[in-house]
């Protein structure tokens, strides 16, 4: 607890020192929609004029189900994308962010040119023209195009799948991204998650299956994905990854909207509970603390 | 040169609507009598049908007819979901103009092909549509390395903006013309042993804008180049309607027997006008070169340019980037200035880097090259000059500067109504973000190219591959997938499409443009989940469908497990099946059983069951 308040004061100085680049942006806080989500987030929403990271700790991808022809070995890490749920959760707080945002479009910077737009763009509803993609054939350009997305403050939301990128460019995304108000939503793969980052939140995203009842596959409506989120701390801690809060969310796959539990609405729950972890879950070293609702 | 771009309207509609090359359409004009009449069409092509087959339908026959050809070669289907489209003849000409100045490229003369001869005489028939661009190339040729090379950088550079066109090159106007509507029958004419003389006649070439014939013939047949002297001889059996005569004159000569060029050519010119009138003996005279045909530039002095030239050449890496980007500001301020003053902006802008020309040293092959060109392209009319001018200098980081230059050129290629509104004190915030983000989207094309940014649009088409559209960004309503406008489809070349291997699919895209949503072809697969999940589609699509391992219990079963690499996953939930298939009119058949499953590890794919061989193939991944 002593070295969480010593790197949000850290972080807290750093904001405040840069105030001066802060003078003409707006930096109000955008609800995402999820309100698990704004539970999670550090300051309760989306902050215009950040970046917020996604950590897909899912990165098979599509290579590791089937390889070209051709192609035996396993994937490498650079080829490999996202596929456990941070690019639906990332579109779905894009659109509300454009939602709240007059005339504001969202940028999708897509390298690999697999992204399917049919899958988010009922989740715009009528503000399906604005949304804008972008396919730079080069990483390089790619870095460029982030940076020039955000730069405008006509836009929104700018989502892209950068995969490892030096820090200056990611301070220059920062920067501009302050400048403009725009919200930069990058999905990265889980090989980041301990590269050092100037996001303003960084939120581990791993797909949970959904209970099964019998051996056999069920034939389930599979409107709903269930993701297990957890705030992940920055560089400042260490090497090591350090898991702040995590939590729970069902992403409603046809609207982009937070879906509730079957049981949700017959009876309130009386307590909800909030993981603390103090280290990566899978090393077993977690603690739950409660607190009343 | 002569360019020649075939059917002209059409090719015109489809750079604008590229959804339209998804269904038949009809370019109509109505008469005073109320007829509707074809002026130019174009059917998409089948997969078993001879390339550029026109189905019985010629320019002039009434809609109703050209439908009821339709209905017979096509079927019903296709006479519902063709699009007609009006006649607008200026601005099939504006663009031509449009295009003729883009090819200034090639060389400083480009004119569109006239109908009314020196502007005094009435056109050569009712309604006559320029579909040419001539170009005078008698100095620039050798800058490109010779006519052969000239004429195929033309077809193929055209061919990138979209056009396609044939070009040929000849000692005068009129020859070249006739060469460039006939560049398949010289390629045969010029083949040895070719039995041409035996072949029917016809009029020009058949040609079908989006047909492609086979790889090898294909470079030959769009560009053809007359030897010097040699037209008379070379041009002798195209017909007599390569020398641009009307109708009548043609009847006239074909009561006469003679049908052939050559057979015109042969004879007697003395009683020529009192046969045939002044028509024929001027357009012999303009075939031989006895007369000269000007060659008139549209509206030369309409749109602006400048340019600045130094008196010796100058080396491009001795001069900073910084007064290289300055000059090209000021020569886009010179533009910019009247058009401004008008109220208008540019939406299309051309930067020439003109090499230095070296009157001997024929043997350096660096002088035999062209003005390095670079194209700026805006989504909207802009008269800012800051921008205009960081366009071009991301055009020009990108370009392969020449070593030395002479001067600089600007051109302006097209220029729209500025919008400029008076500013709101309350609100204004959307159309400043929109004007922003057009500015945002010109330079994002501006460095990865114009297909590379798009907006995407949803397309009412069942199979995935051909469900969306990338459509040009800031198009005006309507324009898009989302109109309500005729059938709707994805240009070439803008969206993945593919097949499973061993599959069907159509090379040109979706072909099925019905105005209402195939029921037949997106239903539920029998005894499935009938829940709909048309909405659900994974945010990956892989370009090719996968080949995969997949383990069912039941036959036409959900999926129990797959093969990851070397091990098998569960499958934990499986949701389908959804059963897509397309028409019988879209030639190849797509059929297949969608399945969403949820792996162990709580990832979600999308997979799909070959319906005719039980293959089981990885389509999309719910990222």
């Amino acid at each position: 607890l002593a070295s969480q308040g010593i790197g949000q004061g850290i972080s807290q100085g750093i904001s405040q020192g840069q105030g001066a680049h802060d003078a003409t942006a707006r930096r109000e806080t955008v609800p995402t929609g999820f309100a698990t989500l704004d539970r999670l987030l550090p300051a309760g929403g989306v902050r215009r004029g950040g970046l917020v990271e996604w950590i897909d700790l899912v990165e098979s991808g599509c290579e590791a189900v089937a390889p070209p022809a051709g192609r035996s070995r396993p994937a490498t890490a650079s080829s490999c994308l996202p596929a456990g749920g941070a690019t639906a959760l990332a579109f779905a707080v894009a659109c509300r962010i454009a939602e709240r945002s007059e005339g504001g479009a969202i940028v999708v910077v897509d390298r690999s040119g697999w992204f399917h737009p049919p899958a988010v763009l009922p989740w715009l509803g009528d503000r399906r023209g604005s949304l804008y993609v972008a396919r730079p054939a080069r990483e390089a350009d790619e870095v460029w195009a982030i940076d020039q997305a955000l730069r405008c403050p006509g836009v929104a939301a700018v989502i892209g799948w950068p995969g490892r990128v030096h820090s200056t460019a990611l301070r220059r995304w920062q920067l501009a991204a302050r400048t403009t108000g725009v919200v930069g939503l990058f999905v990265r793969p889980s090989y980041t998650r301990r590269d050092p980052t100037w996001a303003e939140a960084r939120v581990a995203v791993k797909p949970v299956p959904l209970p099964v009842h019998a051996a056999m596959p069920r034939q389930t409506d599979l409107a709903v994905r269930r993701l297990h989120l957890s705030l992940v701390g920055g560089p400042w801690c260490g090497d090591e990854t350090v898991v702040e809060k995590s939590a729970e969310l069902l992403l409603d796959m046809c609207r982009g909207h937070e879906s509730r539990p079957p049981n949700a609405g017959a009876r309130r729950p009386a307590r909800a509970c909030v993981q603390a972890h103090e280290d990566l879950p899978e090393q077993g070293k977690e603690r739950v603390s409660c607190r009343a609702s | 040169m002569t360019i020649w771009l075939p059917r002209w309207p059409v090719q015109r509609r489809f750079v604008e609507q590229p959804q339209w090359r998804a269904a038949p359409l009809f370019v109509c004009r109505q008469r005073r009598t109320g007829v509707m009449t074809v002026v130019s069409w174009w059917l998409p092509p089948l997969p078993d049908a001879p390339r550029g087959e026109a189905g019985g339908i010629v320019a002039g026959m009434p809609l109703a007819e050209a439908m009821e050809v339709l209905a017979r070669s096509r079927g019903v289907q296709a006479c519902r979901s063709a699009v007609i489209d009006p006649d607008d003849p200026a601005a099939d000409r504006e663009a031509l103009a449009v295009l003729a100045r883009w090819c200034r490229r090639f060389a400083p003369v480009a004119a569109v092909e006239h109908g009314a001869d020196d502007g005094r005489e009435p056109a050569r028939s009712e309604g006559f549509q320029p579909e040419c661009i001539q170009l005078d190339v008698g100095g620039t040729a050798g800058f490109f390395g010779g006519e052969e090379r000239l004429a195929r950088l033309a077809v193929w550079t055209l061919a990138g903006r979209g056009f396609h066109a044939r070009t040929a090159i000849a000692d005068t106007p009129a020859a070249a013309w006739a060469a460039a509507h006939h560049t398949s029958r010289l390629a045969e004419i010029r083949r040895p042993g070719s039995a041409v003389a035996s072949r029917p006649l016809g009029h020009a070439d058949e040609v079908c804008p989006g047909s492609r014939p086979p790889r090898a013939a294909r470079a030959a047949r769009r560009f053809a180049v007359v030897p010097t002297g040699e037209a008379a001889a070379l041009l002798a059996p195209l017909p007599a309607s390569a020398l641009r005569l009307d109708s009548a004159d043609l009847q006239r000569l074909a009561e006469l027997g003679i049908d052939t060029l050559g057979g015109v050519l042969r004879l007697p010119r003395k009683e020529l006008a009192a046969r045939f009138g002044a028509t024929l003996p001027r357009r012999l005279a303009e075939f031989s070169g006895a007369r000269a045909e000007p060659l008139a530039p549209p509206e030369a002095d309409a749109l602006p340019q400048a340019r600045h030239a130094w008196e010796a050449p100058v080396l491009l890496r001795d001069m900073p980037r910084d007064i290289l980007e300055r000059i090209v500001e000021r020569l886009v301020a010179t533009c910019v200035a009247p058009l401004a003053a008008a109220g208008h902006g540019i939406t299309a802008l051309q930067v020439r880097l003109e090499r230095p020309r070296w009157n001997g040293g024929a043997g350096d092959a660096a002088m035999a090259e062209g003005p390095t060109v670079i194209d700026v392209g805006l989504y909207r009319p802009s008269a800012a000059v800051a921008h205009l001018t960081d366009l071009v200098s991301l055009r020009m980081a990108r370009a392969v500067l020449p070593r030395e230059i002479d001067a600089i050129a600007v051109e302006v290629l097209a220029a729209g109504q500025a919008t400029t509104r008076q500013r709101l004190l309350f609100g204004g915030v959307a159309e400043a973000s929109q004007a922003q983000v057009g500015m945002l989207l010109d330079r994002l094309s501006g460095r990865l190219g114009r297909r590379a940014v798009f907006a995407p649009r949803i397309v009412a088409d069942a199979q995935p591959e051909h469900a969306w559209m990338a459509a040009p960004p800031l198009a005006p309503a309507g324009a898009g997938g989302g109109s309500e406008r005729g059938p709707r489809g994805a240009p070439s070349g803008t969206v993945r499409r593919g097949a499973a291997p061993g599959e069907g699919s159509s090379p040109h895209g979706p072909v099925n443009g019905s105005r209402r949503a195939p029921r037949r072809e997106h239903r539920p697969a029998p005894g499935a989940d009938r829940k709909p999940a048309a909405q659900r589609r994974p945010t990956w699509l892989l370009p090719r469908p996968r080949r995969l391992e997949v383990v069912s219990v039941v036959p036409d079963g959900p999926p129990v497990r797959l093969r990851r690499q070397t091990r098998w996953t569960g499958v934990v939930h499986a949701q389908g099946a959804e059963r897509i298939e397309t028409a019988w009119w879209r030639g190849a058949c797509v059929r297949r059983d969608y399945w969403i499953v949820e792996m162990e590890s709580g990832e979600r794919f999308w997979i799909f069951r070959r319906l005719p061989d039980g293959a089981w193939f990885l389509h999309g991944v719910f990222a």
